[in-house]
């Protein structure tokens, strides 16, 4: 049966999409809904797709709707991403800056033109817990959902070392954060996998990451390190930092040796692995629904727990401050509080007023215009802190330093907002394109 | 889950239940259910009133979570299993739905917040029927010996469910009816100690701890009015004066104006300022005024102010230097620099000198005559707490900006504090009111008894104006601009003279520069 038009555009553009996927496509007589096999006891399935909020969503769809003794593996690959967790910070755990600029293109694509512009980086926030990691081709995410009886959080987790095992890797073991780490020479552990979990009343939910053969591993240190760091105290998760290490073999061999060991675990009921297409996933309306969501910045950045951003020690947060004063105006001093992405309260001092005022109130004056204020939309410092002051104010050196913190790149690049970034960034994707409803299905 | 207690731990249970049924309720209440039920399932018993619904554990030694988010808000209905809250512990996110049917009474905690393990976190108004497990291990607080028995009853239970974690699912929520609930303590508002540097620089000031006072701001914020309010509380008995709001003392607020009925007149005695203040305008208003006034360029001094501001901010700081400049020293100096040259203005009128010897004469002719002084003493027209204040700065002809600016800063901090000295208000010989601090363009200000001359200064803005370079002059530039009200007694001195030494006041702020040339 040849594939109709708009599936052979569709399976074209997948195999376009960088980087190319080691997890195959659905051939035509596949193309049934994956939801099919929902209520059986054993699933297995992997995703066709490579991107991380479609993924996301589909196994949020899949924890929701399976049937509650069932068991099931789900195996998937993301294209470039930072995934920070449910309750953490993007501007503390993230180089916001650093994201903007991608990955160098690649070269081992000889001659495509899509190989000379920067690849973007998804950020995506996932729901379940734990810390920040950065997913690409070279990392396989595995994920088991289980009855809560059945629950415990290491045992998939030794799944995993035994499949590493028969794939020849030596040295790995779960630890007592229940990651999975690589004991290298006497004394050097590094990890290879991280765990999340999400635990709702019916289900249990393990996800991890496995380090395979990712090209980019010397430059997650960077994206993962805010230069608003030292200046933001937060609630929420913070991450833990480990050294990390690819395990060194093959995507597919990876997910061919978990499913064998996910077998052995539980029996061969679970028939064939159904490897779940990117236009069968968007055809349910409940993944579209969890992946507008994942896709919003409101869940994005607007989820961030309340966190204060100040300049100099306060009480709540005495460490101490890098040097600044050789960027700002004299006597700068700004503190936010912020919670769920809008501004609670500000204050802000130090700015050089052009007028013949009493600087203290003004500062007053333009710290109170900014609450309310949300920072994932704010497109310039500058033009924030002109607008919110009644009389002319020199803020291009504050401006520039709060625009370094937050990530922001003033339109004179392309940029803007952190919210417009993801935005723009998400719609350039098959799944944006689909969600702005470009591509019919 | 529930179908997979034994049925020992039921009958525990039971037991439990039925010595404090026994122990709590009295004679009153009668034993509802005979042991030979303790098997059945759906031991229910119909519940009313709120009950507080302990977070219970979600394994693994876990003593508080995150609240993430709340899925329910007070006077929400839930059925059994609507999801309640989700909360975050370490790596995972748990979901929590309830256990009962009813309405949610109250949240115990805002997202956001950590919410302890084993105290309550939801008060629910059950109105469905409770199965008995969910009783579980009753904690009374009452009597500890109770609760050693119930703890330890929680304990063998735990064996009893599968060694797995558990989930919101197998949650027992424990029914307290008799736990008392502690209050939250009054917790000062969040952002207590997040006061604004205007705040803040005013309770130093006024040397006061800013987390004595209760804030009545945002969130318990502390503000101006709180500090003033608890200053004139500690300091009650010593002076009537009012707070730094405008408002006089003893006038009604705008809204008891509004409800007041017919006039009402409360007579108010005025305070040692306003007494002063009294005085000496009405000496001054033997003084014939006039106004001449000007609009000055500010922008050179502008930048210069900022050139030399930064240069102070690298700079070590010595004893008793100010950090940053304003623009009154500035403006103080160009005075200072048109008075050598116009020295009328820094005289006084003396009318009564000879008049005493003469009056035996019946002559009645008091001769005026014109007194020249060699010092510019300028005064500064200050706005305290008390009132209006002027301060001297003696002699600026010998000062430079940096000395008349520290000058004016220790002047400044002493009229704040009230403590002015009296030589440091004596021997002005000529005044500048600085009202642009606050607002205003244009002033007529009322020259100082024993002067000739004041200098009114209004607020600096911005304004388009035609650029001066030549060869551009149909372009529009930005220009900073001030206006100097200058009033002075026309008995002794004529519109040519004072409009010459505004002239040399202008040139010099519009073209700071100059100052270089006059430097020794």
């Amino acid at each position: 049966m040849a594939l109709p038009s708009c599936l052979k555009a569709f399976t074209r553009r997948i195999s376009n999409s960088s980087p190319k996927p080691h997890l195959t496509c659905p051939s035509p007589t596949e193309i049934r809904r994956y939801t099919q096999h929902l209520s059986r006891p054993l699933q297995i399935y992997r995703s066709a797709s490579t991107d991380p909020y479609l993924n996301l969503s589909i196994e949020h769809h899949l924890l929701q709707r399976s049937h509650p003794d069932s068991t099931i593996l789900f195996l998937y690959a993301n294209r470039p991403s930072v995934v920070i967790g449910r309750n953490q910070n993007p501007w503390l755990e993230v180089n916001l800056g650093a994201l903007r600029q991608g990955l160098p293109p690649t070269q081992d694509e000889r001659g495509e033109e899509t190989a000379r512009k920067n690849t973007p980086i998804a950020l995506v926030r996932r729901r379940s817990g734990g810390g920040t990691v950065f997913h690409d081709a070279g990392n396989t995410n595995y994920s088991v959902i289980c009855p809560p009886p059945a629950f415990d959080r290491d045992k998939h987790a030794e799944m995993v070392v035994r499949a590493l095992g028969r794939l020849g890797v030596a040295g790995v073991r779960v630890n007592e954060r229940h990651d999975i780490v690589m004991d290298v020479d006497t004394n050097k552990t590094f990890k290879v996998s991280g765990s999340a979990y999400k635990l709702t009343r019916a289900r249990s939910l393990h996800h991890g990451t496995c380090l395979l053969r990712s090209e980019n591993l010397g430059r997650v240190s960077g994206l993962l390190r805010s230069p608003a760091e030292a200046f933001i105290k937060a609630r929420g998760v913070e991450s833990v930092r480990s050294p990390i290490r690819n395990v060194g073999v093959d995507g597919e061999a990876f997910v061919d040796a978990v499913v064998g060991e996910f077998r052995n675990m539980y029996g061969d009921g679970a028939g064939r692995e159904v490897v779940v297409g990117e236009e069968e996933a968007l055809a349910s309306e409940e993944v579209v629904k969890g992946l507008r969501e994942l896709t919003s910045p409101d869940w994005i950045f607007g989820q961030t727990p309340q966190f204060t951003f100040s300049t100099h020690p306060t009480e709540d947060d005495p460490r101490e401050r890098p040097e600044i004063a050789h960027a700002l105006p004299y006597d700068f001093h700004a503190q936010f509080t912020v919670r769920h992405g809008e501004i609670q309260s500000a204050a802000i001092a130090g700015l050089e007023y052009h007028d013949f005022v009493d600087a203290a109130s003004q500062d007053e004056i333009l710290s109170n215009a900014l609450v309310k204020q949300r920072v994932h939309y704010i497109k310039d410092w500058s033009t924030t802190l002109t607008r919110a002051s009644p009389v002319p104010v020199d803020v291009d050196d504050a401006g520039e330093f709060l625009n370094h913190m937050f990530g922001i790149r003033p339109p004179a690049d392309k940029g803007g907002a952190v919210a417009e970034l993801m935005t723009g960034m998400i719609s350039d994707t098959v799944v944006g394109e689909f969600l702005n409803g470009n591509i019919d299905l | 889950m529930f179908w997979s207690h034994s049925s020992r731990a039921v009958r525990q249970q039971w037991r439990v239940y039925r010595g404090l049924g026994r122990r709590a309720a009295g004679p009153s209440l009668p034993l509802p259910l005979s042991p030979s039920m303790a098997r059945a399932f759906h031991a229910a018993r119909p519940l009313l009133a709120v009950k507080p619904v302990l977070l219970a554990d979600i394994g693994e030694g876990i003593v508080e979570c995150e609240i993430i988010q709340w899925f329910v808000e007070p006077g929400a209905r839930v059925e059994e299993f609507s999801p309640l809250c989700e909360v975050q512990s370490d790596k995972a996110s748990v979901e929590i739905t309830s256990r009962f049917a009813g309405v949610v009474q109250k949240l115990h905690y805002d997202a956001g917040e950590m919410a302890k393990v084993g105290k309550p976190f939801v008060d629910i108004d059950i109105q469905g029927d409770a199965k008995e497990e969910d009783l579980g291990a009753l904690v009374a607080p009452e009597t500890p010996p109770q609760q050693q028995e119930s703890k330890s009853k929680t304990t063998t239970q735990a064996p009893v469910r599968p060694p797995a974690e558990e989930t919101a699912a197998a949650q027992v929520a424990i029914l307290t009816e008799h736990e008392t609930q502690s209050a939250p303590p009054k917790v000062k508002g969040k952002h207590a100690s997040l006061a604004t540097p205007a705040v803040r620089h005013l309770s130093k000031e006024l040397n006061v701890d800013i987390s004595e006072i209760d804030g009545t701001g945002r969130d318990g914020r502390v503000l101006k009015e709180d500090i003033h309010k608890f200053v004139g509380g500690r300091d009650a008995p010593a002076t009537q004066a009012p707070s730094a709001a405008p408002s006089a003392t003893g006038a009604l607020t705008p809204s008891e104006a509004l409800a007041a009925g017919p006039q009402q007149e409360t007579p108010v005695a005025l305070t040692r300022t306003q007494e002063m203040m009294f005085k000496a305008m009405t000496r001054s208003l033997t003084i014939p005024h006039f106004l001449y006034a000007d609009e000055v360029d500010f922008t050179s001094l502008v930048e210069l102010r900022g050139r030399l501001n930064r240069v102070l901010s690298k700079a070590g700081l010595s004893d008793g230097q100010v950090s940053k400049l304003s623009y009154l020293p500035f403006i103080i100096k160009a005075v200072s620099m048109s008075l050598y040259k116009y020295p009328v203005l820094n005289a006084r009128v003396d009318v009564d000198s000879a008049s005493a010897a003469n009056n035996n004469n019946n002559n009645n002719t008091n001769k005026p005559t014109l007194v020249l002084r060699s010092q510019h003493n300028i005064g500064v027209a200050m706005d305290t707490p008390s009132g209006l204040l002027v301060p001297v700065i003696k002699n600026v002809g010998s000062l430079n900006i940096l000395g008349i600016a520290a000058e004016l800063a220790r002047l400044q901090a002493l009229a704040v504090a009230g403590r002015l000295a009296p030589q440091d208000m004596a021997g002005g010989t000529i005044t500048v009111s600085n009202i642009g601090n606050i607002g205003g363009t244009y002033l007529s200000p009322v020259v100082v008894e024993r002067e000739v001359a004041i200098l009114g200064i209004g607020r600096m803005r911005t304004v388009p104006a035609f650029s001066t370079v030549p060869g551009e002059e149909d372009r529009v530039v930005r220009r900073q601009v001030t206006n100097f009200s200058w009033c002075a007694d026309h008995r002794v001195v004529d519109g040519a003279t004072l409009a010459r030494a505004a002239e040399v006041v202008r040139s010099i702020v519009e073209e700071p520069d100059v100052m270089v040339m006059h430097l020794r």
